[in-house]
């Protein structure tokens, strides 16, 4: 019986992967490929192959920290759509920390002092709309997106002018502060840029998730964003834990430039990791919470990244970019019906619903 | 459109329907007959919500069949829900034509013609709004009129109300069933759920009693043997013997001070002053009840004892220590060890729906209790004592039925405020409001064997039988001010007249 609910809830999973592929053979098909082999080639550039794999986990890497900061914002209630420059300016003031550091400090010193520089200056920058939002009122979205834009000024402008840098990019990080790749332990993966960053980020979304599930701070976060009158009522200081949230969540945002600047470049480079911090939003979405399914969301949306640049020669990447937000959206309408179908097995008892004026308007309306 | 086409005749026969793997209504068979008031009574979770729906055509029938005889035009079924379904931002007409517009040509929206329809409507069936109120400043009773002069506007000729007294005055309420009563001798069919047996008895024609999820009684309503009667609904509703009923208990004989409350004043953003120089007392082991129609002022009382409103001047003192007025959160905690409140809108101030009943239990508590073995046995006791159905604390407190969310609000204030050692007072806003007669019984006894432990208790309700049974002085509120305090033996005219703002004796 439980079986059957679990295959009729993954059931629109497979199909929205199937129309993914169906509609991969179209495009390659479009721009005059043969469909087969451009799958062939996609598949190889992925999971296919052992580099493949390398390259799918670093793509997606970044991705688990963004949408894990994406997602402990959004138990709070809160949209931090803040990550990308949360990230960008970490990953510049973490990459500075990093190369003045002397070269002969070890790593086990050198490391955590350039996370721990980046994950302050993520909180930092989320501090400005967290602080307004619970202050003043103003809404989380348009204040991140205003720092976006002016981390966007600065960054050029810091490298160029402060940091002297003709080419946009900091000096080389000391090595204590390289995290190594994974193809040290796994001689596999040689050649791929995958480090010891994936699992350092698949270990922050169990144990983040976990605090957030059993902690007192992490269920009187996950309490105000489901209720924050009945909170305030209960004497829990809601406008601390939001704030809270929202530093936590830029601080893990900050984290995916041990990905990137430590992992991979060794320095830090105008736009690098750009775009993780919008993905991150896809990947917590997709997620739907658990930290499995961020992890599940993050190393699928890796792979589609990675399958674009495997068969970039032959369909164009713009193609691909509108594969990979067409897929996004079919994984999402898929796990919101798989959703339905569990809720509906799930739900006991006579349904006291909560529905917004509105909603329920409009269902009169369709009635 | 009214006119004196009959209503339908519903006829419900084995009728089942499941939530998932529960059945909300296991086998329940009655007719609806057009010309008379309807009662459907029973506990919480006994189905009757859910009865009605089905009837009227929201919710999959599993089981049985619904039946809808007469008149094809005039067999549309309205329902008026628990929670009002009303868009807040529009105002009274727009809402009253909302899903139903006429309109012009090229889909213009006709408000000229919905107005002369609506005024029409309003004076054939003597319900009565302001069409051009903004739904969010009319008054519950008003909001309420308008849900059933919406369904009235589609041309039902049946109407289904589910609660619709819940959160009405009694004088309110009677107006409703005085129009129910209007509507049905036109020959509309009305069914109303109520928790009341007394409305039952005072204004019904027709009584069914559902428990868990069937239909164990039906008949018709004999006014001239009304005691008899409540008797046996009662049995039928709980099926055993009717909870014995609670009385306050007696006063120690020198009490001391629990909660003191002078010149409180609260100005609403609106510039009009909520509280007006609120003046009250209650002493340790005592039981004052706040009564007053709904709207003078209950919940901000509430609300400021509780020091959730920030603006609010005047002094309160607990155990006969006063209280700052709450800046910080070291303020509202030390707040928390002397007073309990429950507030009055339990979902808007006391529950999160979505988390599990063992969250809600500990709200707030996660820093005073000190490991998870003691949250665990909190949760326990907590379920167990205020017998908490489903007793099961990892279910999402929004599937339970209002009685037992009742009951979790309830026990998380008086269980935690019995532990604490600088107890004082609890503050409790509508404590049995949509909550069935089992449920109020242990409601009530709670309350009682707070007092007898020492607490001050403050009972704002808008029942005003509950207000007679449980206090040991009655105070009336009434446009934020307490206008009259009386025994509460009074007379519910004597009550009634201080409520309504007019002199009392």
């Amino acid at each position: 019986m439980k079986s059957a609910h679990d295959i009729r809830a993954a059931l629109p999973i497979v199909l929205a992967i199937a129309g993914g592929v169906l509609l991969f053979d179209l495009m390659a098909f479009g721009f005059g490929q043969a469909p087969a082999s451009a799958l062939r080639m996609a598949f190889d550039g992925t999971w296919g192959t052992a580099y493949g794999i390398g390259q799918v986990l670093f793509k997606a890497t970044p991705l688990l920290f963004t949408g894990l900061a994406f997602e402990v914002a959004l138990r709070a209630g809160l949209f931090n759509i803040g990550a990308e420059g949360q990230l960008a300016l970490a990953s510049l003031v973490g990459a500075v920390v990093a190369s003045k550091l002397p070269p002969s400090l070890p790593a086990v010193v050198a490391l955590p002092i350039v996370l721990c520089v980046a994950a302050a200056t993520g909180a930092a920058v989320a501090f400005v709309p967290a602080i307004l939002r619970v202050r003043r009122g103003v809404h989380e979205i348009i204040t991140a997106i205003m720092v976006n834009r002016i981390v966007d000024a600065i960054l050029p402008w810091a490298l160029a002018t402060v940091l002297g840098s003709t080419s946009l990019r900091t000096a080389d990080i000391a090595p204590g502060a390289a995290l190594p790749r994974l193809e040290r332990v796994f001689p596999a993966l040689t050649g791929s840029a995958a480090s010891f960053a994936f699992p350092l980020a698949v270990v922050s979304v169990f144990v983040v998730i976990e605090l957030l599930r059993r902690s007192r701070v992490g269920r009187e976060i996950r309490w105000v964003g489901l209720r924050a009158e009945a909170c305030r009522a209960e004497g829990i200081a809601v406008e601390q834990r939001l704030l809270l949230a929202m530093l936590l969540s830029g601080a893990v945002a900050a984290l995916a430039v041990s990905s990137t600047a430590l992992g991979y470049k060794g320095y830090y480079e105008l736009g690098l990791g750009a775009g993780a911090g919008w993905s991150g939003i896809a990947v917590a979405m997709l997620g739907r919470g658990s930290a499995m399914g961020i992890v599940l969301a993050a190393v699928f949306l890796g792979t589609l990244e990675q399958a674009g640049l495997a068969v970039n020669a032959r369909v164009p990447k713009e193609a691909m970019d509108v594969l990979e937000a067409a897929l996004i959206v079919l994984v999402a309408v898929a796990t919101r019906a798989a959703a339905k179908e569990e809720a509906a097995n799930k739900r006991d008892d006579e349904p006291f619903e909560e529905k917004p004026a509105r909603a329920a308007a409009t269902e009169e309306v369709a009635r | 459109m009214l006119g004196s086409v009959r209503g339908p005749v519903i006829k419900i026969e084995g009728l089942g329907v499941r939530y998932g793997n529960f059945w909300a209504v296991r086998d329940a068979s009655v007719t609806l007959e057009p010309g008379v008031i309807h009662a459907i009574i029973g506990e919480n979770g006994a189905g009757k919500s859910t009865l009605l729906k089905a009837a009227a055509g929201f919710v999959p029938i599993v089981t049985g069949n619904v039946r809808v005889e007469g008149d094809a035009n005039a067999s549309t079924i309205g329902m008026v829900h628990q929670h009002f379904m009303l868009v807040s931002a529009f105002t009274a007409l727009e809402n009253l034509v909302l899903g139903a517009e006429p309109t012009q040509s090229f889909g213009r929206l006709d408000l000229a013609r919905a107005r002369t329809r609506a005024n029409e409507l309003m004076k054939q069936s003597g319900l009565s709004v302001n069409l051009d109120a903004t739904t969010r400043d009319m008054a519950v009773g008003e909001r309420q009129r308008l849900e059933i002069l919406r369904v009235l506007f589609r041309g039902a000729r049946a109407v289904l109300l589910d609660e619709p007294t819940a959160v009405l005055s009694p004088i309110e309420a009677e107006e409703l069933y005085a129009t129910l009563a209007r509507l049905a001798k036109e020959g509309a069919t009305i069914a109303v759920v109520t928790h009341h047996l007394d409305e039952v008895i005072r204004f019904a024609h027709h009584v069914t009693v559902m428990r868990r999820g069937r239909t164990v009684a039906s008949r018709s309503i004999d006014r001239t043997q009304s005691a008899a009667l409540e008797d046996e609904l009662t049995r039928a509703i709980m099926g055993g013997e009717p909870p014995a009923p609670t009385k306050a208990p007696s006063l120690p004989d020198k009490p001391s001070e629990a909660l003191t409350i002078d010149n409180l004043v609260l100005v609403d953003g609106s510039g009009k002053r909520v509280l007006d120089g609120v003046r009250l007392s209650v002493k340790a082991g005592e039981i004052v009840g706040v009564a007053g129609i709904e709207g003078n002022g209950q919940r901000e009382l509430g609300r400021a004892v509780a020091g959730l409103e920030p603006n609010v001047t005047g002094t309160i003192a607990l155990g006969g220590k006063p209280f700052e007025p709450v800046r910080s959160m070291d303020d509202m905690r030390a707040r928390r060890r002397a007073l309990a409140v429950v507030h009055e809108d339990r979902h808007a101030d006391g529950l999160m729906l979505q988390a599990s009943v063992g969250d809600n239990l500990v709200l707030g508590e996660l820093g005073e209790l000190s490991s998870t073995m003691d949250e665990k046995n909190a949760v326990v006791r907590r379920i167990d004592h205020f017998g908490i159905f489903p007793a099961d604390a990892e279910r999402a407190a929004g599937s339970l039925s209002g009685g037992n969310q009742q009951k979790i609000v309830m026990a998380r204030a008086l269980d935690r405020i019995e532990a604490s050692a600088a107890r004082a007072a609890v503050v409790l806003g509508q404590p049995t409001r949509g909550v069935d007669v089992g449920a109020a019984a242990v409601i009530h006894r709670a309350i009682v064997s707070a007092a007898e432990r020492g607490l001050g208790v403050l009972v704002i309700s808008a029942d005003l039988g509950e207000l007679k049974r449980l206090s040991h002085r009655i105070v009336v509120l009434s446009g934020g001010r307490i206008v009259a305090e009386l025994p509460p033996d009074s007379p519910d005219d004597v009550i009634g007249r201080a409520m309504l703002g007019m002199e009392a004796a």
